[in-house]
């Protein structure tokens, strides 16, 4: 045991070493009654209070609805996560520290086949060993579960099937680890092995045995698990295109790599309810889930979130250890514990999908991008996972920042006997949007143009929708852009570096929280709650269900409520691990915690406010429009000398009724179109950013080494620039491993080759340039305080820039990730080869002299300029579409303006599967449409 | 058709006694001989801020400092450090004053999920003993064995960078200056005595 | 990750660690030598031919001795990187050796000893299970080898030490002990070209210490190393070289990381006299690329690990001429 870092009583005099260190504790507590830890109440922080409503911060995107909330204290301020003290001092408590008296060890038995039936299973020896308490199979779990309700395809163990090496087949719960391991040994299975599938492409044709079968919406015999086509514009836009860009993608599949293997604990109390400790970042479908799996109702489950070691995306399912250490535990009548060597983590996987994706650019003579043609063909694993939206957000988040002349999109999802792909950090839209930027900077090559003017002059606007119906509100795009061109010196060095050295330029655009709740109607329900408390000691706590995986989450809950209520944030205590007391919430996945949590948290502590802001007026006659929250006190807005103290007037408030209790709730509002797959990619808001990354490389060996990164990111409103900035770095370094080392190698056999993290080459200290990071802010209407996310969005623009620097620094254009050095060396020598160079030291670089269209490029971006900052502050509020740079008015619907310009529902397969590979998907029909009658 | 090739996890290998001074407290555990010494300190002395995080020697959440010297724990036998003085990452604050290089990890934004935060803290805590002004290129060899999937490294570097200032004693000032005795309730000089509900 | 039961035996000196293995011996009992445990602790967390018992030289006295003419194998090789008594070359190639935290715990007996690696060999007992089995690993499951398919005789595996090429480029000697006795050899005779028998270490037998000439000190050496991170990965591909500046056929080039020993290529060197011209150089670490040949095992695809030898050859050849 450590010696805690106990609060010091009456530690007013203490804190504060000569030798920098400082007490851990809550510091220098005052006696009771003031309330906060600092003994006197802090002056007004103007310069944390907004213009609009009498303070110094500056508002360049306008005024905010939520202006008259700010008080000054935390939001805007670079502030230490509120947990950090337990995390620096080793008292954090992870999935495996949860140690309960009596614990026993679970391990689990994986299928060494890719594919195979299994005809039996025969527990009894295992069973029949000392130490061993339980044994569980498929057959004690037989219902599936899934993240998604569409598609449920998930057991706690193999049922019938194992789908790849990996899949669990039963597990066995021991006194000790060794016994368990022992015991797994003993248990003896027949499989009658099937033939496998690896490569995605071939899940395309019909096969005997398809690794799921769906029944009547089954593609042919094909391992297709989701299909998606949309196509809007004007598809004759591009037929007199003056530059087009045509690339076939290869993305490797990429894993989380958190640190923190997955582990769980559970206990089933007393009560017979159970008590289920977990790393989840979406506690609630882990909920869901153990509820139909051990047929239990959801109210007899407490799921305990416990800190998480980093998500990324790769703890939002719900996992089939987690059912099995409570099938153990409820066997057992003891408390399992169930954690994952780093190669278990693998197996579960739920990494980036490996994809081929076809990206077709063509721009017009006057440099607008008319025509973006998306053909991706994603390799899902073995279980359906988050594929279905992955499917979608392939496509669909690639319609902005840029206006678009016409959008088409084929997506097809197949089930390959490899570990489950699902959700990482940017889901779905980071491939894309490499292969998207590095086309355009291809186009601009082609026009002779700079590829920052070529997309300055294409932005949509603020205030605006896109081809596919988002709508987009906030839009720092061109601040994002602006800034990183100067501040990379980029005119300057673009086109301008010797060989080996390079720069390049790359946009991202994503969601800030999904749209659509997947469990629920938003209609009916609210995406996130917030429940607030405060009793008479004048402590806040605050109860949500936002899953704080590092991303400070916690702290930012925390904030808002600071800010609202002025008080100190060690006033502040936010509850959100355990299920039976936080509302219920969909937790940290899409990006969604900051918009969403912060802005019911907010509607909460307007409630408090307002109780605390009646009592005063009771105390003080002043009326509550005439009185201001400053540090802890509450006084009236022309004589501050006026007013009471926080706890007096709580205990006003709280006079006949006790504790304040308050609740927020965050509901989207109503958006999007109608067509097929039109709720994929709604969001209430989204991020932008823009990156200019350095790169140098060895033109003998071909490694590339990222040198310096500025990435400007649209984050609305940075609540706490910390980790606002913190987000944006570790992005760029998740970014940069996907760019450069990161793959999920799949040998010849079908085997993963690295499931640990030495060959799984995640960049060290030294492959991290420096990166500057730059914060937009375009201050989100709906944003709490004007906040959007900085989690996902961040990850997007590093790949093509750093793609797109690798072309200026030796002229090879890459179109399979990551570049390894084998990869950019086998490019270099087939330039060297086409153009007859013997040294690759004599090979010249990329040269631009500027064409015709630049002039005109920089001056309609000069123009748009202007439109933009006047529709962000809204002093425009005209209607704005994707399609108005075509010439179309945007107050009339556009297919009534133009002929062809429409949404295309009904796809034609010959012609799709001229797109790409998952084009070909559509030449296979439904089982329901291949039989009888028609 | 091959074999099969399991090797037999039991029976255990004999336990012994073994001891050691684990922060500044002399332990002494039955351990079994083939102990790893990551699994001695997380399973027998409980000190579970020690993290197991890839358990073969990539990420180095489980750095601690033996005989001041930073270790893999996933890669030392029990055995060859008995009796040795091992800090883990609970032994580095000075009783209830946490290290500089702690509050600078919470402060500079060094820990984000906090999992690999220890082994951080372990490696830095080391180059900092033997060195107040480290250059760059010395943080960075001294923080490689280690791996950060939040936070990208150079927030961690500034972190270690700010510790190695404050050891320095060029820190900023850390708090700023305050006045215990002045009046505990923040409440303004002139408030009028109002009976409640009596101006509504 | 849980190692399978073994005895850890600790002797405190030479005679003692060769009475142990004497006694293991008499009794039948097999057992491993463990020096740092960065390379036995993982392979032994993945049952990789695990033994009953270790016999651990952390405490033989003087067994990490740091000197410019012997080093001991328990010599750490982050003391070697930060000393600055040995041999730059020597300095230089233990600083690129993994990661820092890794060095620490590293010794110079157990990089040059290091197993063998294999993506096929290096996984856990699971995982080798669903390839029915490694037959480096498995013996006697019959298991065939997945790089060179149909034979289940030949092991090669890729030896990866970074100072084995270093030691030789300066023309090391290893000192073998064991309970017959000790016995002294060049490096180069040091590995067996296999990479399951590895070495010519008896049973019972360890390597002590390595020795240094006079000559060596007055060699101007450097080692280039491939690798995708500067830190973890081992190398895909190194080459050590070292002169006595002035004397051309002084010219000493070891490869490493490349195929199941180090090799030090004395006769492709002695054919290239004219390497201290720039074709001459050419041509040489053309022979030297010719003369390796790496198999898929490792990282980076095979074809272009050798392509590489002749870039890190050139590099390294420039760098001890210093000219850039």
């Amino acid at each position: 045991m450590s010696g805690g870092y106990r609060q010091q009583p009456g530690g007013a005099g203490g804190g504060v070493r000569k030798d920098g260190k400082r007490v851990a504790g809550k510091l220098r507590f005052t006696p009771p009654g003031a309330g906060g830890s600092r003994p006197v109440s802090d002056p007004r922080n103007l310069d944390g209070i907004p213009e609009s409503v009498g303070g110094n911060e500056p508002q360049p995107a306008g005024h905010h609805v939520h202006d008259r909330l700010r008080t000054g204290t935390t939001v805007g301020q670079a502030t230490a996560l509120v947990d950090a003290n337990a995390k620096i001092t080793g008292q954090a408590w992870y999935g495996d520290d949860v140690r309960l008296p009596n614990e026993i060890i679970g391990r689990i038995l994986r299928s060494p086949h890719h594919y195979a039936r299994i005809r039996s299973i025969d527990t009894s020896a295992a069973e029949a060993m000392p130490g061993v308490l339980a044994v569980a199979t498929g057959e004690d779990a037989p219902k599936t579960f899934g993240v998604l309700p569409v598609t449920k395809d998930e057991h706690a163990m193999a049922v019938e099937k194992v789908r790849h090496v990996g899949d669990l087949v039963a597990c066995v719960a021991a006194v000790d680890e060794a016994t368990a391991m022992e015991a797994l040994g003993a248990i003896v299975v027949d499989y009658e092995e099937l033939d496998p599938e690896f490569d995605p492409r071939k899940g395309l044709e019909d096969v005997d045995e398809p690794i799921h079968w769906r029944g009547k919406y089954h593609v042919g015999r094909t391992n297709v698990q989701k299909r998606v086509h949309q196509a809007f514009g004007d598809r004759s836009n591009i037929e007199n295109a003056a530059a087009s860009s045509r690339r076939a993608w290869r993305f490797e599949g990429v894993h989380h790599g958190f640190t923190e293997p997955h582990a769980v604990v559970a206990h089933w109390d007393a009560n017979g309810r159970l008590q289920l400790y977990t790393p989840q970042q979406v506690p609630h479908y882990t909920h869901r889930a153990l509820a139909t799996v051990l047929d239990v109702p959801m109210h007899q489950i407490n799921v305990i979130r416990t800190f998480v070691g980093g998500g990324f995306g790769g703890k939002s399912d719900p996992f089939p250890h987690e059912m099995c250490a409570a099938i153990l535990a409820r066997k057992s009548g003891r408390p399992v514990r169930i954690t994952f060597d780093r190669e278990e983590v693998y197996w579960i996987n739920r990494g980036r999908h490996p994809s081929y994706i076809e990206v077709k650019l063509d721009a017009d003579e006057d440099g607008r991008v008319a025509g973006l043609d998306v053909d991706a063909l994603i390799d899902g694993g073995a279980f359906a996972s988050f594929g279905h939206v992955t499917s979608y957000y392939n496509g669909v988040l690639a319609t902005a920042p840029y206006e678009l002349g016409s959008f088409h999109y084929t997506g097809a999802r197949v089930w390959t006997n490899k570990p489950a792909s699902g959700a990482m950090r940017g889901h779905g839209a980071v491939n894309t949007r490499c292969a998207v930027e590095v086309g355009l900077d291809d186009i601009a090559e082609q026009l002779a143009v700079d590829p920052i003017d070529l997309r300055l002059a294409n932005l949509l606007p603020p205030h605006s929708r896109t081809i596919s119906g988002f709508r987009i509100t906030s839009n720092g795009m061109r601040e994002a852009l602006r800034r990183v061109r100067e501040e990379s010196g980029w005119d300057q060095k673009f086109r301008n570096m010797p060989l080996g050295k390079g720069i390049g330029i790359g946009c991202g655009f994503f969601i800030s929280g999904s749209g659509l709740p997947i469990h629920w109607d938003p209609n009916r329900f609210p995406h996130a709650t917030v429940h607030i408390q405060v009793d008479m000691d004048g402590g806040v706590t605050v109860h949500t269900g936002a899953a704080d995986i590092g991303q400070g989450s916690t702290t930012a809950v925390a904030q808002v409520v600071s800010e609202v209520l002025a008080l100190p944030l060690d006033m502040i205590h936010v509850r959100s691990h355990e299920s039976d007391t936080s509302p219920v919430d969909l937790g940290s996945y899409s990006s969604r915690v900051t918009f969403m949590n912060c802005n019911a948290a907010i509607r909460a502590a307007m409630e408090i406010r307002e109780s605390l802001l009646n009592a005063a007026w009771d105390m003080l006659g002043y009326h509550p429009t005439t009185l201001v929250m400053v540090d802890r006190r509450i006084v009236y807005k022309h004589d501050p000398s006026v007013g009471v103290s926080y706890l007096q007037a709580l205990h006003k408030a709280q006079e006949d009724k006790g504790a304040l209790i308050a609740r927020g709730a965050y509901r989207s509002p109503p958006m999007g179109g109608v067509h097929k797959g039109a709720a994929a990619g709604l969001a209430p808001a989204y991020s932008f950013s823009a990156y200019v990354a350095e790169v140098d490389v060895d033109v003998e060996t071909g490694l590339v080494k990222c040198t310096r990164v500025w990435a400007a990111h649209d984050c609305g409103k940075a609540l706490n620039p910390l980790a606002v900035e913190g987000q944006i770095i570790g992005s760029c370094h998740m970014g940069l491993g996907q760019v450069l080392s990161e793959r999920m190698t799949y040998g010849r056999t079908g085997h993963l080759q690295n499931a640990n993290l030495l060959q799984y080459q995640i960049p060290s200290v030294h492959e991290m340039p420096h990166v500057t990071p730059i914060i937009v802010e375009s201050s989100d209407p709906e944003g709490p305080f004007g906040a959007k996310e900085a989690g996902e969005g961040p990850l997007l623009p590093i790949l093509p820039a750093v793609c797109n620097a690798v072309y200026d620094a030796i002229g090879v254009r890459p179109s399979s990730l990551p570049l390894s050095p084998d990869v950019v060396w086998g490019d270099i020598q087939k330039r060297m080869k086409s153009e007859g160079v013997e040294d690759p030291l004599d090979l010249e670089s990329p040269r631009l002299t500027h064409g015709p269209l630049q002039e005109k490029l920089a001056s309609r971006a000069e123009e748009h300029y202007g439109r933009d900052h006047a529709r962000q502050r809204t002093e425009d509020t005209s209607p704005y579409v994707n399609g108005v740079l075509f010439g179309f008015d945007p107050t009339r619907p556009i297919d009534e303006q133009l002929e062809g310009w429409a949404a295309i529902d009904d796809p034609d397969p010959e012609s799709m599967a001229e797109m790409g590979y998952a084009g070909r998907a559509w030449l296979k029909q439904e089982q329901r449409h291949m039989e009888g009658d028609d | 058709m091959v074999g099969e090739a399991r090797v037999p996890m039991l029976p255990h290998a004999p336990k012994t006694v073994w001891k050691a001074d684990v922060n500044d407290r002399a332990v002494a555990v039955l351990a079994p001989s083939n102990a790893v010494l990551l699994d001695v300190l997380r399973d027998n002395v409980g000190q579970l801020g020690v993290k197991r995080g890839c358990d073969l020697g990539t990420c180095g959440c489980c750095a601690v400092l033996v005989d001041g010297q930073p270790r893999l724990s996933c890669m030392t036998l029990a055995g060859d450090v008995e009796g040795c003085a091992i800090t883990t990452v609970e032994g580095l604050a000075d009783g209830h004053h946490l290290a500089p290089i702690q509050t600078c990890f919470a402060e500079h934004g060094g820990s984000q999920c906090g999992f690999c935060t220890p082994g951080f803290l372990i490696s830095a805590q080391a180059l900092l003993v033997q060195t107040s002004s480290p250059t760059l290129a010395e943080v960075n060899e001294a923080i490689e064995g280690n791996l950060c999937r939040c936070t990208g490294f150079q927030p961690i570097v500034e972190s270690v960078m700010a510790a190695a200032a404050l050891l320095r004693g060029e820190g900023e000032a850390p708090e700023p200056p305050t006045h215990p005795h002045a009046d505990p309730h923040p409440s303004g000089p002139d408030e009028p005595q109002l009976p409640p509900g009596h101006a509504r | 990750m849980l190692t399978p039961p073994f005895v850890l035996h600790r002797p405190k000196s030479v005679e003692e660690a060769c009475a142990i293995a004497a006694h293991l011996a008499s009794e039948g009992r097999p057992f491993d030598w463990v020096a740092g445990g960065t390379d036995l602790l993982p392979n032994y967390k993945w049952h990789l031919n695990p033994k009953g018992d270790v016999i651990s030289l952390a405490h033989v006295d003087g067994a990490d001795a740091l000197a410019s003419d012997r080093i001991g194998c328990m010599a750490r090789l982050h003391d070697v990187a930060t000393s600055e008594v040995v041999h730059p070359l020597l300095a230089a190639a233990a600083a690129k050796v993994a990661s820092s935290l890794i060095r620490r715990s590293a010794t110079i007996g157990g990089n040059l000893c290091l197993d063998t690696r294999c993506f096929w060999y290096n996984q856990s007992e699971d995982w080798r299970r669903s390839i029915e089995w490694c037959h480096k690993a498995d013996c006697g499951t019959g298991a065939d080898c997945r790089v060179i398919p149909n034979q289940n005789t030949l092991c090669v595996a890729t030896y990866q030490g970074d100072m084995a090429a270093a030691f030789m480029a300066l023309g090391a000697e290893v000192e073998l002990v064991g309970p017959n006795g000790e016995r002294r050899m060049p490096l180069e005779d040091f590995f067996e070209l296999d990479g399951m028998k590895k070495n010519v270490l008896q049973p019972g037998e360890f390597l002590l210490s390595v020795h240094l000439s006079e000559d060596a000190t007055s060699r101007v050496g450097a080692y280039h190393k491939l690798r995708v991170r500067e830190t973890w990965d081992f190398p895909e591909a190194g080459i050590a070289a070292s002169w006595i500046p002035g004397d051309a056929g002084s010219l000493r080039v070891a490869s490493t990381g490349l195929e199941s020993i180090p090799g030090l290529h004395a006769d492709l060197v002695d054919a290239h006299e004219d390497w201290t011209e720039k074709e001459g150089r050419k041509r040489l670490s053309k022979a030297l690329q010719k003369a390796i040949k790496p198999v898929n095992n490792t990282v980076l695809p095979p074809r272009y690990r050798r392509s590489m030898v002749s870039v890190l050859a050139s590099r390294a050849l420039r760098a001890i001429m210093q000219e850039d």
